[in-house]
């Protein structure tokens, strides 16, 4: 399964649930993001593992700098 | 030992008993938290919580449970001869609160009477222990009493309540299957660092810290890592189910009603998609009712099963996970058991 980083993005946004949306793209630095928290990297452990069938960690996601990042984690 | 079957021990009924008091997570919240907490609350799935004011005790809601119990029952207390707790909020740290529960109970010096300190995974660990104890031929009647007292205001999660299940020995009674599991090297993930023996009460345990969002943190309040515990409930409890599952004999179209601890919205769906369960025999009390530790089981089951077990044979897959890490599910049919409505202290 190949997942384009548009596609990716846009279950992304989903995941995190901002209360405000922000503009995300492939460059956007997490730690940019205002309500970037524990919950956030919460939906997206989960997204990973009920989309994309992928067993991620926090610390993965720790080491993730940008979306881009997170992205390649899909292998 | 992981997987087991335990014959003679039939499923005779089950109450639970919740604090009057109601917090609802968004309108008690301070304004100023309120937009984050309104995600926090979609995301969850927690919109009101029970909390037991200062006096009341985890054991004061599972003695009125117990009362009601019995008295559906009509079983006589000179015939209990075990009564098993399952807390992590006992009255005090020693004695027992089972002990103290005994008495209160008005049931006989022979009552066998003890606790067991698990948490959100403790309801199907208990019921293979007393269950064991019936199967064993010495125990004919027994009390499985399991709850905690762990809400709190600012915790927008936890929510209190006391259970008990009266399980008694039947030659006739179906088998009960179970798959039990631990895993201590994630002890801390879920955890209360201070207070024991490893680190001892002090003064520094008294001064708290005020986070960003200008709310104040004790050294001494619960660990709950988010990312440890959603990873190990969402990877290790759906192939439990499919193991005891398998190892009953039984297939997913065959069970009546998945019953799994109530930990966040989050990871009980993730665990209902990932097993492929339709969302009608997978009964929640998340939005309403909150978190209650290891009181779950039985609170989803009386809260929303209770008219539905009244009558007839139905079997049931209960699945309890959390503080530990443990890990545990059952296959139990109930048959004519005894379902008081939900009540209230």
């Amino acid at each position: 399964m190949t997942v384009s980083i548009e596609q990716f993005i846009e279950q992304f946004n989903t995941a995190v649930d901002f209360q405000e949306p922000v503009d995300v793209t492939a460059d956007t630095a997490l730690r940019d993001l205002p309500e970037w928290d524990s919950l956030a990297a919460l939906g997206v452990i989960v997204m990973f593992d009920v989309e994309f069938g992928k067993t991620i960690t926090g610390d993965d996601i720790k080491a993730c700098t940008t979306v881009a990042d997170l992205h390649k984690l899909l292998g | 030992m992981a997987l087991s079957t335990l014959h003679h021990v039939r499923f005779a009924g089950m109450a639970s008993c919740m604090p009057h008091r109601v917090l609802d997570n968004v309108r008690d919240c301070p304004p100023s938290q309120r937009s984050e907490r309104e995600r926090l609350v979609r995301n969850i799935g927690i919109q009101t919580r029970r909390i037991c004011p200062e006096w009341q005790c985890f054991s004061d809601l599972a003695l009125v449970a117990t009362e009601k119990l019995l008295e559906e029952l009509q079983w006589q207390r000179e015939d209990i001869d075990a009564l098993i707790v399952v807390t992590q909020s006992p009255d005090y740290l020693i004695p027992a609160t089972a002990i103290i529960l005994q008495d209160r109970l008005g049931l006989p010096h022979s009552t066998i009477a003890f606790d067991v300190n698990l948490g959100c995974s403790g309801y199907p660990f208990g019921l293979h222990l007393l269950g064991s104890m019936i199967a064993a031929g010495g125990v004919k009647k027994g009390l499985l009493l399991v709850g905690d007292r762990c809400a709190n205001v600012k915790d927008p999660l936890f929510s209190d309540a006391g259970t008990a299940t009266a399980l008694e020995f039947d030659a006739n009674a179906s088998p009960m299957h179970f798959d039990l599991n631990s895993d201590g090297s994630g002890h801390k993930a879920i955890m209360l660092p201070a207070g024991g023996h490893r680190e001892p009460f002090g003064v520094q345990h008294l001064i708290p810290k005020r986070d960003e969002h200008g709310v104040l943190h004790w050294p001494a309040d619960l660990i709950l890592d988010g990312p440890a515990v959603l990873s190990f409930s969402t990877q290790r409890v759906p192939p439990a189910v499919q193991r005891v599952l398998e190892y009953a004999k039984v297939e997913k179209d065959a069970v009546d009603y998945f019953i799994f601890h109530q930990a966040n919205r989050m990871i009980n769906e993730t665990i209902r998609k990932k097993l492929g369960l339709p969302p009608e025999k997978v009964p929640s009390t998340l939005h309403d009712l909150g978190n209650t530790s290891g009181a779950s089981l039985p609170v989803t089951i009386t809260a929303r099963l209770h008219e539905a077990l009244a009558t007839g044979r139905h079997k049931l897959l209960l699945s309890g996970f959390g503080i530990g890490l443990s890990w545990g599910s059952a296959v139990v049919d109930m048959e004519n058991a005894r379902f008081p409505a939900m009540l209230e202290a």
